[in-house]
């Protein structure tokens, strides 16, 4: 009946096969609940026009009108200079720990970004709260650290071991015979590394990096702490005003909606966009990562 | 000889910004460091907080940490291993083991925070169980769920095929492979999801901050339908009124208790993962 399953008719009588099957139909049960509830709780709003909902910068629970362009603005702007700061650092750490370090020092530091990797978003947002707005603040002059500038900043630096690591692992990849070849003509380690391993490495680079957005796109706390929490688009390309991004919208306001109403479809529907763009760069992200450089 | 030069100038600039990024980390590291070292103290990990976290201890916010993540793991490891073992042992179809390694990855990338909304309605709502301790702990347990299962995954695909092919000639049922030689030869792929999974749990704020936790009066859970104080929540809400300077020192020091487990778990998974696979190369 289920072809792709092992032929084996003794699998029927084993407690341990029906107990796997029992698990994994739970997991897929639960992935497709999830994705499922998400979208046919955001209905409603869809209804009422989902070009509207998407633009309109007004959000009022009072009145039920819900517009995302400002969270939808502000998830877009943090993302990006979140990337736009991490990425020389996390590619210039990648290449050398790929290229230029012993096997030994190499292990160390892969161990020491994976960990760094793990490390909480509340950290990290009590990091932003109590040190890096205030430096933002009072270096650039302003009323009020928490800005979009400082979350794209704080949230850099979190993905930051992420990318390297990602990145290192696609570099390293690359097998030794291109750097060897490109060597024996003559050129220097760096333009081996430039001419023959990076193009190869390329694809692997580049999912790392979607990887690492998607993980910066969904972060909730660190975001929430310093990124001001007013649902505007600033005037301009103004990077140093409050502004809000989706999971800091959801977080803030999850509580007080929570379970009925337009404005818990609303918040719903705001998580499906934050889901369908999350999906994106991860199935992107993950298939470049696949992708064997060759 | 110019062209030596460049390269060594240009070496030096992408040396010099791998450094800073070190550094940058290191920073993060030591900040949370030496703001919360004072505060740490016998008491402050023993004693329970008061006066809305501006004096006292931490003794049930870490309580209540432990037994979110370790709730959270109880639930989650048996499927984690259930559904690894039926891809890897019972299905033989590439397609379907793409599709569910698909299902893996989309679902290890889900912002935490949407767990937490459509969770709360699923469990919460829906089954009852409200702002409670156990409604975190299936949150969570779904969230970690594809942390531990990639990981035992990816140990049983690195068991060397002929391992599988004496089982086979023995006559052995897919049952006997399964708990005979996959399960005595990947249980540390097992062990390291497990640990892993403990990690996130522990590190996660928004799954769980209208979930399962609260901030203040409450202590451990004396049945199911309780929440529960934790770490991570007690830092959140002690970083958003960041003025008092006492609560803010605890705040650090609840940040370093945290981290201290978090590293804890993930450097004893990466020890174990690293000894591991070297037996294999061997």
């Amino acid at each position: 009946m289920f072809p792709f399953i092992v032929p084996d008719r003794r699998r029927n009588a084993d407690p341990l096969f029906w107990s796997t099957v029992f698990s994994a139909g739970l997991v897929l049960a639960t992935a497709v609940i999830f994705s499922s509830y998400l979208f046919w709780e955001s209905l409603p709003v869809w209804d009422q026009g989902l070009w509207a909902f998407l633009t309109s910068v007004e959000w009022d629970p009072g009145e039920d009108v819900y517009g995302a362009g400002a969270m939808i603005y502000g998830s877009l702007i943090v993302t990006s200079l979140a990337l736009l700061f991490a990425l020389p650092f996390a590619l210039c750490g990648a290449i050398t720990a790929s290229e230029f370090l012993s096997p030994r020092a190499r292990l160390v530091f892969k161990g020491a970004m994976e960990t760094m990797a793990g490390a909480p978003g509340v950290v990290y947002g009590l990091l932003g709260a109590a040190m890096l707005s205030l430096w933002v603040k009072d270096f650039f002059g302003l009323i009020d650290g928490s800005t979009l500038f400082t979350a794209g900043i704080l949230l850099g630096i979190m993905i930051l071991p992420t990318i390297m690591t990602l990145a290192e692992d696609a570099i390293h990849s690359v097998p030794g015979e291109y750097r060897d070849t490109a060597l024996s003509l003559g050129l220097t380690p760096l333009q081996a590394f430039f001419k023959a391993v990076a193009p190869r490495a390329l694809p692997g680079i580049i999912g790392a990096v979607l990887l690492g957005l998607g993980r910066a796109l969904g972060e909730t706390i660190a975001v929430m702490l310093v990124i001001g929490g007013l649902d505007i688009i600033p005037m301009g390309l103004d990077l140093f005003s409050p502004g809000q991004n989706i999971p800091s919208k959801l977080g803030r306001e999850a509580a007080e909606a929570i379970g009925s109403g337009m404005h818990w479809n609303a918040l719903i529907a705001l998580g499906a966009i934050l889901f369908t763009g999350t999906m994106m760069l991860t199935a992107a992200g993950s298939w470049l990562l696949r992708r064997r450089a060759v | 000889m110019n062209k030596r030069m460049l390269d060594r100038g240009l070496l030096g600039i992408i040396y010099l910004i791998a450094l800073v990024g070190m550094i940058m980390m290191l920073a993060v590291l030591w900040e949370v460091v030496r703001r919360g070292w004072p505060a740490l103290s016998l008491e402050f990990l023993l004693q329970p907080s008061s006066n809305f976290g501006a004096e006292g201890g931490l003794l049930y916010q870490t309580l209540g940490t432990i037994i979110l993540m370790a709730a959270a793991v109880l639930i989650g490891f048996p499927i984690a291993v259930g559904s690894a073992l039926f891809q890897t042992e019972y299905v033989r179809s590439e397609g379907v083991r793409a599709f569910f390694r698909a299902i893996i990855f989309s679902l290890n990338a889900v912002p935490t925070i949407l767990f937490g909304l459509a969770g709360y309605l699923f469990f919460g709502v829906y089954l009852e169980t409200g702002v409670s301790w156990l409604t975190g702990a299936l949150i969570l347990a779904i969230m970690i769920l594809p942390t531990i299962q990639a990981s035992i995954q990816s140990s049983i695909e690195c068991l060397p095929e002929k391992y599988r092919e004496v089982g086979m000639s023995l006559g052995m049922t897919p049952w006997a492979l399964a708990r005979r030689i996959v399960l005595p030869q990947c249980w540390h792929g097992a062990i390291t999801g497990a640990l892993l999974g403990l990690a996130r749990a522990a590190g996660e704020t928004a799954a769980i901050m209208f979930t399962a936790a609260a901030f203040s009066g409450a202590t451990w859970p004396r049945s199911f339908a309780d929440p529960v104080p934790t770490l991570q929540t007690h830092i959140l809400v002690l970083a958003q009124d960041s003025a008092d300077a006492t609560s803010l020192t605890h705040a650090w020091g609840a940040a370093l208790v945290l981290l201290a487990i978090v590293f804890f778990l993930i450097l004893t998974s990466l020890v174990i993962r690293s000894r591991f696979s070297m037996e294999a190369q061997r």
